[in-house]
């Protein structure tokens, strides 16, 4: 049995309906569930419990350009609610004064799950993993403490700062805890196919949808593991590497070359929504993802060797095979996360 | 005592009168020996103030930093056993998790949530003040240098929005999230190649290895925390250990793509750094008493 109860993220919305005025005073515990087909939380919810404020605030922050040196970009900007958090139309993603980064923005969702962050594991703690884009001189390239200068001219966020924290004030640890309540509670759980597997109305899923989950689970569940989707380990999937990048993946974190084009497995929820695909966001669609596993995986020292079995490079898998596990992919799109006002703040 | 007072001797009559003489000399030695004891011992007995139960001290840890015996001086050289040549001109790190034993073994462990410190050189913070000790005498001190995974995974709050702090000392890292350990910089040449090279060795943990570590620290000297008396202990440290110490790490050997600079930060490096570390610190002495401090 689960000991952490119910999310209802339909409380938050009644008590944020209730009257402003009266409610504004209290700052609530917010109610963290674990999805009943999800595996067990790996980060601990007791370290930056999230609370109705601390969210709000953490909320106004992701989208807040103010975060960055120039005032352009937010949290948001590469992060778009309605492609699951991702940065839509870019292979690479873009950052402050035109520039662009190395990697396309992965999905922000379901992140308690998760023990390590970003493709290559720079981070395994939630409250730290936005002190990497600020500080990136090609994303927001600004510092937790100018960010604090700012936001203290601001009576505002002054405020809020105070209600969420008890009183504190703005302070580069309390900007990191805001966005971590935020992002602790944007847990995506709600696809058709989670419908399904918890037999709940609407998880209805077609013959091939059905083919294709079956398919995915012999030829793609080894890596993509759980309902998450991803046993969020590192791994080479044999991609050549763009030479004009340069990428070596989770090497640059630990050192170890034997890391080397590793990458982290992404979950493949909303994943019909994420395009482009792959660390450096090359393929521009599911089709193309397919297809590469089925003939373009390249072999090199560190190629997993699950991708490497019987002499055969990558998985083998026929054209009506990939329509099938494209269409399971797609019951794996949960409109109720991408549509949810409380994810979305208005600038 | 009883057993060497003189008066409690009785001496046969036919002793030599030389060798009375001798005897009354010995005594008298001995007595002169047994007089400078005692004040010696009350001396130390009136200096060696009573623990009241349930008081308070200070203390402080100074950090002298040196490089094999020789002082610290950042812009100098310093020669190590790999054949190359060191010009300092960084030497930066965090002490955190300080905790006070007693002769019994009993712990006094610094609140989690206020220890931690940075110590730079070229910020001139070479003391870590540590208040609300229970009173006592302390023979050993246990230190973390750096930031334990637990602690970290706590995220700021729990350090004291110590983030502000390190990154003013250049002890964040960005690119990843953490915060470097140790961030000991400068340039440097070797027996064949002259052109001075800029080094960069930034210890730290990341996702794969945990490279903190606890060091505990003998005191030659007891310090004792009192209510009026705040014992300081002086810690020499040896930067050359990180790269000449048990395991020995060559510049030259990790260049980078360019080949025009050294960069230590990952992998096997990190995690033979911090077995040399363990050697990094030692206590060179105590002061103890009101007013001893090293600023």
């Amino acid at each position: 049995m689960r000991k952490i109860i119910l999310m209802i993220l339909s409380s938050i919305v009644l008590l944020s309906c209730s009257k402003e005025e009266e409610y504004r005073e209290i700052n609530e515990n917010l109610v963290f569930n674990v999805p009943d087909n999800f595996p067990a939380m790996v980060q601990d919810l007791s370290l930056n419990p999230p609370t109705q404020k601390g969210f709000e605030l953490g909320r106004r922050l992701f989208y807040d350009a103010n975060l960055s040196a120039d005032g352009t970009i937010s949290c948001s900007f590469c992060h778009e609610q309605g492609y699951a958090f991702t940065h839509h139309g870019h292979s690479l993603s873009h950052g402050i004064r035109d520039q662009e980064g190395i990697r396309n923005a992965p999905a922000v969702q379901n992140l308690m799950f998760m023990g390590e962050y970003f493709y290559d594991g720079a981070s395994d703690n939630i409250e730290m993993i936005s002190i990497v884009h600020i500080h990136n001189p090609v994303e927001m390239d600004e510092t937790l403490e100018n960010i604090v200068l700012k936001l203290k001219s601001d009576k505002s966020y002054v405020e809020m700062f105070k209600k969420a924290f008890d009183g504190a004030d703005i302070t580069s640890g309390n900007v990191l805890k805001a966005l971590g309540q935020f992002m602790t509670m944007m847990v995506s759980s709600n696809s058709r196919y989670d419908k399904y597997v918890r037999k709940e109305p609407g998880g209805n899923l077609s013959d091939q949808e059905l083919q294709g989950m079956q398919l995915f689970a012999q030829k793609c569940a080894s890596c993509h593991t759980t309902d998450l989707f991803t046993d969020n380990s590192f791994r080479n999937n044999g991609l050549p590497p763009n030479p004009l990048l340069n990428d070596f993946g989770r090497e640059k974190v630990t050192g170890f070359d034997y890391d080397r084009y590793k990458f982290k497995v992404p979950s493949l929820r909303n994943a019909a929504l994420t395009a482009p695909y792959m660390h450096d966001g090359r393929f521009g669609s599911l089709e193309s993802v397919l297809n590469f596993y089925a003939s373009g995986v390249k072999d090199s020292e560190t190629l997993d060797p699950l991708l490497h079995q019987n002499g055969t490079l990558g998985i083998t898998v026929s054209e009506n095979e990939k329509a099938a596990i494209i269409a399971f992919i797609k019951t794996l799109t949960d409109d109720e996360f991408i549509k949810n006002p409380l994810f979305y703040y208005k600038t | 005592m009883q057993s060497i007072n003189p008066l409690a001797y009785s001496y046969p009559d036919n002793y030599s009168y030389t060798l009375i003489n001798k005897m009354k000399f010995q005594i008298k030695n001995i007595a002169a020996v047994l007089a400078a004891t005692a004040l010696f011992v009350s001396c130390s007995s009136d200096d060696d103030s009573k623990i009241v139960e349930g008081t308070t001290g200070d203390a402080e840890l100074f950090f002298d930093n040196g490089v094999a015996g020789d002082a610290l001086i950042l812009g100098s050289s310093y020669k190590n056993s790999n054949n190359e040549t060191l010009t300092i001109n960084r030497l930066s790190y965090i002490i955190s998790n300080v905790v006070f034993i007693k002769e019994d073994g009993s712990e006094f462990v610094y609140p989690k949530e206020e220890s931690y410190f940075v110590i730079s050189q070229e910020a001139g913070l070479f003391t870590v003040h540590l208040e609300s000790i229970p009173a006592g005498d302390y023979k050993s001190v246990r230190l973390g240098l750096g930031v334990d995974k637990q602690r970290f995974l706590q995220g700021e709050t729990a350090q004291q929005s110590f983030w502000d702090l390190a990154s003013a000392n250049n002890l964040t890292w960005t690119w990843s999230t953490g915060y470097k350990f140790i961030n000991f910089e400068g340039t440097f040449t070797t027996a064949s190649s002259f052109d001075a090279k800029p080094f960069q060795m930034h210890q730290g943990s990341n996702t794969a290895t945990d490279n903190y570590r606890e060091i505990t620290l003998n005191l030659p000297t007891t310090a004792r925390v009192r209510e009026n008396e705040q014992p300081s202990i002086h810690i020499k440290t040896n930067a050359n250990v990180f790269l000449d110490g048990n395991t020995k790490i060559r510049l030259q050997d990790n260049l980078d793509g360019s080949g025009n600079a050294a960069a230590i930060m990952g992998g096997q490096n990190l995690i033979d750094i911090a077995a040399n570390s363990l050697t990094f610190f030692e206590v060179d002495h105590v002061h103890n008493g009101e007013g001893t401090h090293h600023e």
